[in-house]
């Protein structure tokens, strides 16, 4: 229960930055005052939190006022109390027994026959003092508004950790994907309201009796939008094999990075925002088809044609020399060819290399053209054999 | 209130009689003499370019350049989906394209490959996705034509010979065939908004020395040529 309070506090910093966990209660304290322009009277607030928890599968009450003790008595009645001097008119009607009072003093209290907190409010505070002590009165004093009631603020943590005991064991890994949705917003609710994205999220599915099954999921940039995440998921999903059903699932996200938000043109035509497209483009394709299903290219100081090249991270930087006289394919493997079958067009331009790593060679390449009038490229090879290659197509 | 001539004209697939489909945006081919035969004088935007040739190896991939240099230049991205072959970074960068924005994409498999291509197509706005399906039915090749005309991109699909005889949506048709004098006669097989015209025929003359070529000449040169060959009977 703690650690779900420690979560939802951090949920609800997208909407206050001043949340309180009171000890030994079922709930949290929002400070909304600050965010009434920005998000609406506190009842808006109220209800948008109750639905958006809805989604996350939390059942929640809320109510306001301008102190947190009597906003705790509002809230489980739904109230909405809007000014200190209506306080006193709105709780008044309310039982005894919804006062956050001692079980000892309850009892007193009903022994006494007082039924309705007015009747308590209308007692005299040293009576009141005499007979139950100092904490009583300062309680109602707090209640009211007349003392005030500072709270410890709640600090975000550095990381996000959530853990979900599934109701009923599940054997495909596509009913994992509404459980996991709910969880992933709940982590980028946290990183909204602490600016903070992630770039990868590791989840562990527990089985009753064999080792967790791990689910790294990664971003090729920090994200904070659960849209993203959950498409890669969902690719990550479908090819899961589930070894046992599933019982509980974890998620973490160890670092929490800064996120820069960046600017939004409506077309999506800046140079950024086509980075962005694309690196959610790698994203799923690379969910889906694996790591090195996606890259770039970039060019390698070497003369030989084979090593002149390598694929390179969509980060990287790209640097290759311009060659247009060079062929755009080249085949996997040279192939062996008789040159009778070619037309000779231009050449020879000789390479030669390689002696450092011990494939060294020594080749002439031509521009060459075959019967079925296709440009290629082929070399006669010196060294280390002799004979005639096809090596490239100028397609 | 604009007049009927001009809501005629501007109406992107509106079929005209003897005009070629005006208000078809086209990126241009960078050939002038292919342009003036082509819808709109370009690559179309938004649909899909079939390139069929018996061999590669024919000019399919050199007529590209133009466009995809243009491509990287606005920005945009390049993506190849599961090349026959190796994309040889020293010629891409040597005929201006920008190697920071070109992606490739490599399956393995054939279903994932045409997944993929869809998936590039549908990213973002703008940029070209070019692909070499072995096999492509009716139905996925319409899929990926909408795909590329939501995101506004130029895709280029590579396919055999035989793809010369089937029925296909896409936007342009063209079929590649060796000519004679090192050439490459190129058939519109079909094109929006008429009747397909005469085959085009391009020459590219080849440097004997290949020193002339490294000295910056270019070693392609798309030049109208002599004289059209008759097109081919069917």
């Amino acid at each position: 229960m703690r650690q779900a309070l420690q979560r939802l506090a951090a949920w609800c910093y997208q909407y206050s930055s001043q949340v309180c966990i009171p000890a030994g209660r079922h709930g949290l304290f929002l400070e909304t005052g600050a965010s009434e322009r920005l998000l609406g009277p506190s009842e808006y607030i109220g209800k948008r939190l109750q639905q958006e928890l809805m989604q996350l599968g939390y059942c929640s009450m809320t109510g306001s006022a301008p102190t947190p003790e009597a906003a705790w008595l509002a809230a489980r009645e739904g109230l909405h109390i809007a000014g200190p001097e209506q306080i006193r008119r709105q709780i008044g009607p309310l039982a005894l027994s919804r006062l956050h009072l001692e079980s000892a003093q309850q009892k007193a209290l009903e022994r006494m026959g007082f039924r309705q907190v007015r009747d308590l409010l209308r007692l005299p505070r040293k009576a009141l003092t005499r007979r139950f002590g100092p904490a009583l009165p300062d309680y109602l004093d707090r209640v009211l508004g007349v003392r005030p009631d500072p709270r410890a603020m709640y600090q975000p943590p550095e990381s996000f950790s959530s853990r979900l005991d599934l109701p009923a064991e599940v054997h495909t890994s596509q009913g994992l994907l509404f459980p996991l949705k709910r969880m992933l917003e709940e982590l980028c609710g946290v990183l909204r309201g602490g600016d903070n994205a992630v770039q990868s999220v590791q989840i562990t599915l527990g089985h009753e009796a064999d080792d967790d099954s791990l689910l790294p999921l990664g971003l090729q940039s920090p994200a904070q939008d659960s849209d993203r995440m959950v498409t890669v998921l969902r690719e990550r999903l479908e090819r899961l094999r589930l070894p046992r059903a599933v019982r509980t699932i974890r998620l973490e996200a160890p670092t929490l990075l800064k996120f820069n938000a960046g600017q939004h043109s409506l077309f999506r035509d800046t140079p950024a925002e086509q980075k962005q497209d694309i690196e959610q483009l790698a994203e799923r394709l690379q969910a889906r088809l694996g790591r090195d299903s996606v890259s770039g290219l970039t060019g390698v100081e070497d003369h030989r044609p084979e090593h002149s090249w390598r694929p390179r991270a969509l980060g990287e930087r790209a640097d290759c020399i311009a060659q247009p006289h060079r062929p755009a394919w080249l085949l996997l493997h040279p192939r062996r060819c008789m040159i009778r079958d070619y037309e000779i067009l231009a050449g020879p331009e000789r390479i030669e290399s390689g002696w450092w790593d011990g494939r060294d060679c020594r080749r002439d390449y031509f521009i060459v053209r075959d019967r079925h009038g296709s440009t290629l490229w082929a070399y006669r090879e010196y060294k280390p054999g002799r004979g005639w290659y096809l090596h490239g197509i100028f397609g | 209130m604009t007049s009927l001539s001009t809501l005629l004209n501007t109406t992107p697939h509106l079929w005209k009689g003897r005009q070629p489909g005006q208000g078809q945006r086209a990126c241009p081919t960078g050939h002038a003499h292919l342009d003036a035969h082509l819808p709109g004088h370009g690559w179309p935007l938004g649909a899909v370019t079939e390139l069929i040739s018996a061999k590669p190896g024919l000019g399919e991939f050199r007529l590209l350049f133009q466009a995809l240099a243009d491509t990287g230049k606005q920005g945009q991205w390049v993506i190849l989906v599961d090349p026959p072959w190796i994309p040889y970074p020293a010629s891409l960068q040597g005929h201006g394209l920008l190697l920071e924005r070109l992606l490739l994409v490599r399956t393995g498999d054939a279903r994932e490959s045409l997944w993929a291509c869809e998936q590039a197509l549908r990213n973002g706005r703008g940029g070209a996705v070019l692909a070499w399906p072995e096999q492509i039915s009716f139905a996925r090749l319409r899929r990926l034509q909408i795909a590329a005309e939501n995101s506004a991109k130029l895709a280029f699909l590579f396919r055999p010979e035989n793809a010369a005889r089937e029925a296909s949506p896409a936007a342009l048709r063209l079929q590649l065939e060796a000519g004679e004098r090192y050439g490459t006669l190129i058939h519109i097989l079909k094109c929006r908004g008429s009747r397909p015209p005469q085959p085009v025929w391009i020459h590219a003359p080849l440097t004997r020395n290949i020193n002339t070529a490294l000295a910056g000449n270019p070693l392609f040169a798309i030049t109208p040529g002599p004289g059209h060959p008759r097109p081919k009977q069917r």
